[in-house]
């Protein structure tokens, strides 16, 4: 006899032989063992906004009312046109580069 | 429009939405019960307290399944490793059992004869070829999934599926068309 022909016959008589199983009550017996659903009370955003607060607040005074940032402003505009272009320009490929790595990365794990 | 397994994943876990949950037990509760009933040689009992454990398992640990394999795939995985951790505790699982065999398919589509033999002949495999076989030939899972499944080499699962077909046909000569 044909071998593709039995396999075939084989396949199709095992895959007959798996009917659909009624409901039955089965998913509300797994629903009643369930750990009881609790609302999520989230404080993850509250943290964040009262640390970044905070941090600001700290670095605002810890910099003598951040005159560090005039200081610092000056010093950039002394430097010379090309090399401050240079350092922008490779921050961000580089800065491209990890969020294209990393959107490659999440796209791998959700498929 | 009825959800899909990743969105309704999304939602129990985004949300601890059970009626998400309940859908994805009453989507797949019939094979998850269906597989463990041939696994536990149709000890409808066992299988569906098996099947229970699976899907509360499932719902206890889904904050670690990925999307990396099909949600079944991941699904069938727990379901034989809860039949496997069973199996080790009793040492042997309980005989067939020919009424609740009966009730359980229509009369309608398959000779029962053919089904008693085909039943009969499916539980004179090892478990290792069985399992196999029920996952590739009457689940549709490929070889790869299988073997996800099984946590066995892909080469293994090859192998036991050509070994079991191979001797379900010499039991099963009689049926085979001519």
């Amino acid at each position: 006899m044909d071998e593709t022909l039995q396999g075939d016959w084989l396949d199709k008589r095992l895959r007959e032989e798996m009917p659909y199983i009624d409901d039955d009550g089965f998913t509300a017996r797994v629903l009643q063992r369930l750990p009881a659903a609790h609302p999520r009370r989230s404080f993850r955003g509250a943290i964040l906004l009262c640390a970044t607060i905070l941090a600001s607040l700290l670095a605002y005074f810890l910099s003598d009312g951040g005159r560090f940032l005039v200081v610092e402003t000056y010093r950039l505009l002394s430097m010379p046109v090309l090399f401050v272009s240079l350092v922008a320009i490779t921050l961000s490929v580089a800065t491209t580069a990890i969020a294209a790595g990393a959107a490659w990365s999440n796209a791998r794990t959700q498929r | 429009m009825p959800l899909n397994d990743a969105d309704l994943v999304a939602r129990v876990l985004l949300e601890d939405d059970h009626h998400a949950f309940a859908e994805l037990v009453r989507n797949h509760q019939s094979a998850v019960r269906g597989l463990l009933r041939q696994l536990t040689r149709s000890d409808v009992a066992l299988a569906d307290d098996l099947a229970q454990e699976t899907f509360l398992r499932v719902y206890k640990n889904l904050h670690s399944f990925r999307g990396e394999a099909k949600f079944s795939t991941w699904l069938y995985r727990i379901a034989y490793n809860c039949f496997r951790e069973e199996a080790r505790k009793r040492k042997e699982l309980v005989g067939i059992d020919e009424t609740q065999l009966q009730a359980e398919h229509d009369p309608q589509t398959v000779d029962p004869a053919l089904r008693h033999d085909l039943m009969q002949a499916l539980q004179l495999l090892p478990i290792h070829e069985r399992s196999a076989i029920l996952l590739c030939c009457q689940n549709g899972l490929s070889h790869d999934e299988a073997a996800r499944v099984l946590e066995i080499p892909l080469g293994t699962v090859k192998t036991n599926v050509l070994r079991g077909r191979e001797k379900l046909k010499k039991i099963l000569a009689a049926w085979a068309p001519a």
